[in-house]
């Protein structure tokens, strides 16, 4: 709530906007990259943060070489912008990024890829739509006379079957969004252990830019599991959520 | 300076015309120091003034002290004494360089003088004897003349005679050798040119032998395991040269036998084993002796470096290219010299970072290693080749090395300047174009403006200042709306059963109420029971009975016979009894319709009583 009504005490017009954004674009040619960071927060910060805003933060922390914010911020940007520019940012970022995660599946997960590729919106509007459509048919079939059944049976069904299939849609992004928290190591190094403890053996250490899904918190140190699988518990200060 | 000893007055009678003798006789012995160390030399003169023809002087002959040399020397002078006489005066010095074999408060005893006529005796002197070694004296360290010529320190190979530790043996931190006291006429030294240095940084050890006597060679020399250090050879020479050094007062000749400019690995105390060396010596092959000798050993405190350094000593970075206006495809050629004084091998050069439109091929290295007045240093060319793919103007950058300069003991920077290259477009594509394509010529094909794609995207420059946003499924009026029509389509199926439920009570009711008006249309009958026509009477009643059945059975009864209507009854579950009274019912109307005698008013009574007897026992 504070931080809402920050931004909306902080939020710049439009037009101050553009000219921040602006002035950060150029910082960024003249290869100032920490003062276009700072501007380009100070967007996010005010809540005008956009996938266009984000995806410039991330390439000026890529120009940087600050992998781990530029992984973040391009993910982030990704997420709600389905753009080839990004891709091709955030493909530059993981050639760059020093980890090599063997045995790790080459695509997400089924559920992850289908939540990651439908605009939910659409979706959800869509499932909408077509569900009440489907109730409207149902009573119109149940009033209608004997003879004009069949027809108006077959449509209902038709109906049901896409909004079911919609809302099933809608379940996963649900889910997956709520369900599966994925986060990016910030720091150059971050030691991952055994269990969660200062005295526990390292089992392995993660480098900056490394997307990793969190599986567990408990408070100082989070659960970490790879794309292949490998677990470990690394310092909540390490890592940035989505 | 303790003086000790009697001086004796002879006088002797001197020939009246010429100069005569000084006629007094001195004799007496000193020590340069009251306090000496075990390991310290020290001076004992013994003096002779005036002594007589035949004088032999008897040394001392101490237990507790050596002698390690012993040397003469004689001053003559010539005065005026008073009434005009000459006198010649004889000194002659005998200087004894000794050490102390134990500590304490010895006495070097006295030593004699021996003349025709009697024996003189000095007297003994007491020295106090500590443990190990004392400050030298400074009366005896004589200082150099400073160097007006001399170049300042640091200034790249600067005549190092200037700087501490250039020759071994000539700086303060070569420290004066102690003569072992069991091999004080041949043994050998191990020394650092200074105590302590930076990670990195050269310290020389040098390898001597100080000898009083006649080397033939040496056979072997065995030098220490130089763990922590990068080690190379200053000088190792094959033909011992020998050099002149006074050590405690002893004349040496020292010898060189390996110098290594050491660079330590780590910061920390390092330790230098003893080196070894098997030495002959004598005249070959009458008095031919070989001797193993063992140095001593050293230790050496390595500082730090300070936190960023890597490179250590003091360097310079130039460079030069064969041409700055080239044509696309044509070579550019980048020599970058690396020159100065310090480990050559360790200095790690910063990656060039030439333009991405250049093709850069591996570089070639030469390395030129010199040796200045013990000095390591050298000259280390990398020779770049790169070759444009575009054209245009570029700036190839600059290198920029680092290092830590031990002597101002700060970091440094050395750096090349950028250079600009103007890459035109290659003039070998119109000559292949001019050429007929037919006539089977090769000819080279031209270099192209090569465009490549890839790299980082460029960033937007249009952008919508929104807040990101929320999935429409995490929308507060989500939920409500999907379950709106589930929950709309319940209530319409709960209204639809509670309005059937609705409709069976009013067919219940419309049955009653057939029922009812089937009582009525009896209770018109029963008013015909009286009087009126008999076919009239019995119609109504066969009427009143069968809209009763209708309004019961939910049935049209009309036109069915009576085993029809027993039929429809008994599927309706009703009593054989109640059957047989409706039908008894009908059968009589028809009686009464037809058949004479029925239109009394008693069997109008009877048969109206019997119909309204099936209705009330109808179930």
């Amino acid at each position: 709530m504070i931080a809402l009504t920050l931004s909306l005490v902080l939020a710049y017009t439009d037009q101050e906007a553009r000219s921040l954004f602006t002035e950060a674009n150029d910082a960024y040619y003249r290869q100032e990259y920490p003062a276009a960071i700072e501007k380009y927060q100070r967007l996010v910060a005010a809540g005008q943060g956009g996938p266009d805003v984000l995806f410039n933060l991330g390439s000026a922390h890529l120009a940087a070489n600050e992998l781990g914010p530029a992984v973040l911020y391009l993910t982030r940007a990704s997420r709600l912008s389905h753009d080839d520019d990004i891709a091709a940012q955030l493909a530059v970022a993981q050639q760059r990024q020093l980890d090599q995660v063997i045995g790790a599946q080459e695509t997400e997960p089924f559920l992850q890829r289908l939540a990651r590729a439908v605009d939910d919106r659409l979706v959800t509007i869509g499932f909408l739509v077509s569900w009440w459509l489907a109730f409207v048919l149902l009573v119109v079939f149940f009033r209608s006379p004997s003879g004009r059944r069949t027809v108006l049976g077959l449509a209902t069904l038709i109906v049901f079957v896409i909004a079911i299939a919609l809302g099933g849609v809608v379940g996963v992004h649900a889910w997956v969004t709520t369900s599966v928290q994925e986060a990016v190591v910030m720091v150059p190094t971050a030691p991952a252990r055994q269990f969660p403890g200062e005295n526990a053996k390292i089992a392995f250490e993660v480098h900056a830019g490394l997307l990793v899904r969190v599986m567990e918190d408990t408070g100082r140190y989070l659960r970490i599991r790879l794309p292949n699988a490998l677990e470990g518990w690394v310092e909540k200060t390490n890592v940035t959520p989505l | 300076m303790a003086r000790t000893g009697s001086a004796l007055a002879i006088t002797v009678l001197l020939l009246a015309a010429g100069p005569v003798l000084g006629a007094e006789l001195e004799f007496y012995m000193t020590v340069d120091r009251d306090k000496v160390g075990t390991e310290d030399t020290f001076k004992c003169e013994i003096v002779v003034s005036n002594a007589p023809e035949g004088a032999v002087v008897q040394f001392p002959t101490p237990q507790d002290f050596e002698v390690l040399s012993r040397s003469e020397s004689t001053q003559m002078s010539y005065s005026m004494g008073s009434g005009g006489m000459a006198q010649i005066r004889q000194i002659r010095k005998f200087t004894l360089v000794m050490r102390a074999n134990r500590a304490g408060h010895l006495t070097i005893p006295a030593a004699g003088l021996q003349t025709a006529a009697r024996t003189y005796k000095s007297d003994a002197i007491k020295l106090e004897v500590v443990p190990g070694r004392l400050a030298p004296d400074p009366r005896s360290q004589p200082k150099p003349p400073p160097n007006p010529f001399g170049l300042p320190p640091g200034f790249p190979f600067a005549d190092d005679d200037d700087f501490p530790g250039a020759q071994p043996g000539s700086n303060p931190f070569d420290d004066e050798p102690g003569i072992p006291k069991s091999d004080s006429d041949l043994f050998l030294r191990s020394s650092l040119d200074r105590p302590e240095v930076f990670v990195g940084e050269q310290v020389t050890l040098s390898l001597l032998i100080y000898s009083r006597m006649d080397l033939m060679g040496v056979d072997s020399v065995t030098m220490p395991k130089l763990e922590g250090f990068l080690a190379q050879d200053i000088a190792s020479p094959t033909n011992l040269q020998p050099e002149e050094r006074s050590v405690g007062g002893v004349r040496y000749r020292a010898y060189l036998l390996r110098s290594k400019a050491l660079f330590p690995l780590k910061p920390g105390d390092i330790d230098i084993e003893a080196a070894e060396a098997d030495i002959a010596s004598g005249v070959y092959p009458f008095s031919q002796r070989k001797m193993h000798r063992k140095s001593n050993a050293l230790s050496l405190k390595v500082k730090p470096l300070p936190a960023g350094a890597t490179n250590v000593g003091k360097w310079r970075l130039s460079s030069t290219t064969n041409s700055t206006d080239i044509a696309l495809g044509e070579p550019v050629q980048l020599k970058v010299i690396l020159e100065g004084r310090g480990n050559l091998k360790a200095v790690t050069l910063p990656k060039l970072e030439a333009p991405p439109s250049f093709r850069v091929f591996d570089p070639q290295q030469t390395e030129k290693s010199q040796i200045t007045k013990n000095q390591v240093g050298g000259q280390r060319t990398t020779e770049y080749v790169l070759v444009p793919q575009q054209t245009g103007r570029f700036e190839v950058p600059g290198l920029t090395l680092e290092y830590f300069d031990p002597e101002s003991q700060q970091i440094e920077r050395t750096a090349t300047d950028p250079i600009t290259v103007v890459v035109r477009p290659s003039n070998t594509g119109a000559n292949a174009m001019a050429a007929p394509a037919n006539n089977g010529t090769q000819t080279e094909p031209a270099a192209r403006n090569q465009l490549v794609g890839g790299g980082l995207k460029s960033l937007r420059h249009t952008a919508t200042f929104s807040e990101p946003r929320k999935s429409f499924w995490s929308v507060a009026a989500f939920l409500p709306l999907a379950i709106a029509p589930l929950a709309l389509s319940l209530v319409l199926a709960v209204v639809s059963f509670v309005r059937a439920r609705a409709g069976q009570e009013d067919e219940q009711s419309k049955k009653n109420k057939q029922a009812k008006a089937a009582r009525k249309r009896l209770a018109q009958a029963e008013k015909l029971a009286g009087g009126g026509s008999t076919v009239e009477f019995y119609a109504e009643v066969d009427k009143a009975l069968r809209s009763f059945l209708e309004a019961r059975l939910s049935q049209n009864v009309t036109g069915l016979t009576r085993p029809q209507l027993d039929e429809v009854m008994k599927s309706a579950n009703v009593s054989e009894a109640v059957r047989g009274r409706v039908l008894g019912v009908f059968e009589t109307c028809d009686l009464g319709r037809y058949a004479p005698g029925m239109g009394d008013a008693s069997a109008r009574q009877r048969a109206l009583e019997d119909a309204v007897h099936a209705m009330e026992v109808w179930p």
